[in-house]
Parts: C-alpha cells; sequence; structure tokens
C-alpha cells in the first residue's frame, strides 16, 4: 500500500507532468492526414463537427461513425487519450440516463441517448483526427491565411519556444519553496494536509512567476518591437511571404471528392434504410 | 509631477501586446497543470480544480482587461489544448466566448484593486458567468442532440440536475479556493509593483469611473442571468406540456425551432455585450478628448 502510494505521488511530480507535456507537445509524427493541406482539413472538419447535430436518421450517423474511427485509427492517437474520451463519454451518458430514472424515467431513454452519444462520437473523433495530425504551427498558419488575428500565430510559435523554459522556471520556485517550507509531518486521512500543503504551494509560487514573467514579456516585447514586430502583424506583404509554402494539391481535392461522394451515398442509403 | 492632466489608463500598443503575451503565457501554464490534476468522482458529482481563475482574474483587474482576458483564452487553447494535442475545433469557440466575457466582466467590475469587497465580488462573478454559460451550452446540447427528448421522460429534469449541481460543485471548489482566496492574496500584492515591470503606470483608482463603464457590467450580467433562468425555465415546462401531446412531425420542427429561438437569445445577449462595450469605450475616450481640450 505504501509503496502503491509512493509511486502515484511520484507520478504526480512536476518532473514527471513535465516530461509528459514534451513529449505530447514536440513528438509528432508524419501519418495520412497530416499530408493534406491544413486549411483543406479544417474545411473538412467543420462539415463534420456541424452536420451530426441536424441529422436524426442513426443509419447516417454510424455511416458517417465509420470513417471517423478510421481516419482516427489512422493517425496513431495515442490510446490514452481514446481511453480517457470514451470513460468521459460513456459516464456522462450513465448520470443523465441514472438522474432520469430517478425522476421516474423508464429504460426506453437509452435508445436516444445512444443516437446522442453516437453524434457526440463523431464530432470527438472527427476533432481528434484532424487536429492530433496536424502540426500546431501548420495549423496556427492556416487559420492565420483564413483572416484569424496574428497575434494567435505568434502565440503558437512563441509557446513553442517559451514552454520548457517556463515549465522549468514553475518547477524551480516549486523547489524553492519546498526548500524552506516544511511539509506536513502527521499522517491523516487521505493525506489531506499535504494536499493542501501542496496546493498551496502550487498557488504561492505563482506569485514570483508573475512577476518574473513580466520581466520576461517586458523584453520579449521590446525584441520585438525593434525587428519591426507590430508592423509585420499588419503587413499584408509579411504575411505573404510567410504563408507562401501553404499550398492546394491536387491530392487534396481527391480528399474532398471522395468525402463527399461518400457523403451523398450516405444521405442515399439513409433514404433506403430508416434505423 | 508637473500638472499631470488626470488622463484615463491607455496603452500604447506594446503596452497592449505586454498584457496579452503575459496574460497568455501565465494562464496557459497554469491551464496545463490544471489539466493534469486528477479528480474525484463521487458518482455523478465531480470534485475538481476547472481552471486557476485567479491568474487571468487577476491579471484582467491590474490591466486592461480586455487584453487579460483575450490573452488568457488565447493561452488556454493555445498551451492547454494546441500543444497538448487536445485542440477540440469548434467546441473550444464555445469556452473561448464564455471565458473571456467571463474574466472581461470581472475585471470591468473592479474599479479599486486595493478595495477586498470588489475583489471578492469580481472572484465569483467570474467563475459564476464562465460556469453558467457553459452550462447553458450544455444543456442545450443534449436538447437539440435528442430528438424526442420531450417524450423521454426524466431527462430533462436529470439533466438540469446534474449541470446544477456541477455548477455549485465549480462555485465552491474554483470559485473559492482557486479563485477568491488566492485574488485576495495576489492582486494587494502584486498592485504597484509588477506595473512598473511592464513599463506601466498602476490602474489608479483615483480617476472617476464613468456612469456608463459601471452600469454596463451589471446591466450584463442581470442580462445574462435572466437568459439563463429564462432558457431553464422554458427548457422545462416545455418538456412538461409536450409529454401528453406528443406528435413526431410537430415537434421535430418545435424543436429545432426553439434551439434557434435559444441561439438567438444567446447572440443576442453577445451583439448587446459587444455594442455596450464599443460605446462605453467609445464614450470615454470621447469625454477624455473633451477633458483635455
Amino acid at each position: 500500500m505504501q509503496a502503491i502510494k509512493q509511486s502515484m505521488l511520484d507520478k504526480l511530480s512536476v518532473e514527471q507532468i513535465k516530461i509528459e507535456l514534451m513529449r505530447t507537445a514536440f513528438g509528432r509524427q508524419s501519418v495520412l492526414l497530416s499530408r493534406f493541406d491544413p486549411r483543406i482539413l479544417i474545411v473538412w472538419y467543420s462539415f463534420f463537427a456541424v452536420a451530426p447535430w441536424f441529422f436524426h436518421n442513426k443509419t447516417i450517423l454510424l455511416g458517417m461513425l465509420v470513417p471517423m474511427a478510421v481516419l482516427t485509427l489512422s493517425s496513431k492517437v495515442s490510446p490514452l487519450v481514446l481511453i480517457i474520451m470514451g470513460i468521459g463519454l460513456v459516464s456522462e451518458i450513465m448520470y443523465i440516463l441514472f438522474g432520469s430514472l430517478l425522476f421516474g424515467g423508464s429504460l426506453e431513454a437509452v435508445w436516444p441517448l445512444a443516437t446522442l452519444t453516437v453524434k457526440i462520437l463523431i464530432i470527438s473523433l472527427a476533432s481528434i483526427a484532424v487536429f492530433s495530425s496536424m502540426d500546431p504551427e501548420k495549423l496556427s498558419d492556416a487559420l492565420l491565411s483564413m483572416g484569424m488575428p496574428a497575434q494567435f500565430s505568434f502565440g503558437v510559435s512563441y509557446g513553442y519556444r517559451m514552454l520548457p523554459i517556463l515549465i522549468e522556471e514553475y518547477h524551480n520556485l516549486i523547489h524553492s519553496f519546498r526548500l524552506r517550507g516544511r511539509s506536513p509531518r502527521d499522517k491523516d486521512f487521505l493525506r489531506w494536509r499535504s494536499l493542501v500543503y501542496m496546493g498551496k504551494i502550487a498557488v504561492c509560487a505563482f506569485y514570483p512567476l508573475i512577476l518574473n514573467t513580466a520581466k520576461r514579456t517586458r523584453t520579449t516585447v521590446e525584441a520585438l518591437e525593434v525587428r519591426g514586430f507590430t508592423y509585420a502583424l499588419i503587413s499584408p506583404d509579411a504575411k505573404r511571404l510567410k504563408l507562401a509554402y501553404l499550398r492546394v494539391k491536387p491530392l487534396d481535392f481527391v480528399f474532398l471528392g471522395c468525402s463527399a461522394l461518400y457523403m451523398i451515398a450516405l444521405l442515399a442509403l439513409g433514404r433506403i434504410f430508416v434505423l | 509631477m508637473v500638472s499631470a492632466p488626470r488622463r484615463r489608463y491607455e496603452l500604447t500598443q506594446s503596452q497592449k501586446l505586454m498584457v496579452f503575451i503575459l496574460a497568455m503565457s501565465l494562464y496557459g501554464i497554469s491551464n496545463m497543470f490544471s489539466e493534469l490534476i486528477p479528480e474525484i468522482k463521487l458518482g455523478p458529482i465531480e470534485i475538481k480544480v476547472e481552471y486557476f481563475a485567479f491568474i487571468p482574474l487577476t491579471l484582467c483587474i491590474l490591466f486592461n482587461p480586455l487584453y487579460a482576458a483575450l490573452g488568457a483564452s488565447f493561452g488556454e487553447v493555445i498551451f492547454g489544448e494546441l500543444l497538448l494535442g487536445q485542440f477540440g475545433g469548434l467546441g473550444e469557440l464555445e469556452k473561448f466566448i464564455e471565458f473571456t466575457l467571463a474574466m472581461y466582466i470581472a475585471g470591468l467590475l473592479v474599479s479599486d484593486p486595493r478595495n477586498r469587497k470588489q475583489l471578492a465580488l469580481a472572484s465569483f462573478v467570474a467563475v459564476g458567468i464562465d460556469q453558467m454559460l457553459s452550462a447553458i451550452v450544455d444543456i442545450s446540447k443534449v436538447w437539440f442532440g435528442i430528438e424526442e427528448l420531450e417524450a423521454v421522460p426524466g431527462i430533462p429534469e436529470s439533466i438540469v440536475l446534474i449541470e446544477g449541481l456541477s455548477f455549485l460543485n465549480a462555485m465552491v471548489i474554483t470559485g473559492i479556493l482557486f479563485s477568491l482566496l488566492p485574488t485576495l492574496f495576489l492582486v494587494p500584492r502584486l498592485y504597484g509593483k509588477i506595473e512598473p515591470l511592464l513599463g506601466m503606470k498602476p490602474r489608479d483608482s483615483r480617476v472617476q469611473v464613468s456612469f456608463g463603464k459601471l452600469m454596463t457590467p451589471r446591466l450584463l450580467i442581470t442580462s445574462i442571468l435572466f437568459v439563463f433562468i429564462g432558457v431553464t425555465g422554458e427548457f422545462l415546462s416545455e418538456a412538461d406540456i409536450n409529454i401528453a401531446v406528443w406528435e413526431p412531425e410537430f415537434l421535430e420542427q418545435y424543436g429545432s425551432g426553439f434551439m434557434w429561438v435559444s441561439v438567438a437569445a444567446a447572440a443576442l445577449v453577445l451583439i448587446v455585450t459587444l455594442y455596450a462595450a464599443v460605446r462605453a469605450k467609445s464614450k470615454n475616450s470621447q469625454s477624455t478628448e473633451g477633458s483635455q481640450i
């Protein structure tokens, strides 16, 4: 028991979290969907994120679910993400069901709730498939070319570069707080005293972090201003130069065409077989 | 100080950028950690930390609330979602609007960062607005996603109960532990200390806050509250009435019709909000120009 507790606490350590974050933020591989133009993928996604709400025909919904599942599998999403999503979805639906039984409902509620689950599943699988296979910088460039403020794309690049430094700094602050403080010694129920202590440190460490980040932000912004950043934000020439590498290739149209054909076939099928 | 005119609190372009980046990176980092904090589940009641609301709130109070709120929301999307590989697409837009609106309004409410009462009010308002809006969206999602919702007894009450519980949980855990207490601790300490680091003057409490500026947030909160109550009430009452006289064709049309009504209501609130904000801003700038002349 003690060993389990110890290993749980180790998993919760900032060091572990840091490694986990770095791995998700920087370790990406090329998959099927990452070959397409990000703008095309966004258009494709925005259709599949909205469309399921307008269909109540279960044939169509199940038909939409199949390609989503295939694409999600092809984009090598970590199983952890999928498991978390699955548990969340199932438990939410279960609570609604139990609640409805509490208010005098019956088990008939299962069927409409299953429809709802399929809808949510299609949408979340579409977003996982598209956005986990896309490099964040590519995504931000695509959004920039679609008229998103340049601050966003700047934020993504900035986040990429500053992330390790900020995490390191927060970690160091927590270390120094723990060095100077004394953690609660007596063991009590569920270790809640040490949980409170950790929570307090986690919040207090933000005080120096805020001040340090403010200093660093000023340096960054002044350096950016020297290089004409605010001008580049609004200048169309700079934008064109930055986005020159984005090109829609024939392959993208093939992808869109296939999706459209599939949807048309599905709609036709949905007319014949109404589930 | 040689007769400095009583200028309103104004920022240059690069100072706005500084506030934006500061809010973005700080809230982004905190969001990464709060996503990883495990939650305790007791049946449908989840005890969890929704977010570290005190960081954007503190920055909204100390600096220009609009840029701090926008920066924080961007930070959440970029650090908490994009870099972690869990970007949710359109769902993020909803969170973005809710969170920015909540933080902006809370930041506007505080006219004097040293006034503890205002800080306490702002920290509850911030979490309250955000959670309320997200509850509305969640309820309408289930409502719209299930075709014959009114025909299935029990589900509407169940959803309202679950959303109510999660709202209460968020208000208690996030609202008190991660919004009220840290804000009361941080804002008085940072006030006057952090602004020079960004090369700006502290927000001056002596500057008279115009009536319009004080009025708008209050108006907004009440309007949002009313929309929430209205939608919930409508939702429950519709469900009651329609169980008896349920006809598939009619209900399906009626159902999507009602969805659009609530969407329109939400959009209306948003438009009114933006309009009021813009008007208040232009009014202020006009009045400052007037006083400077």
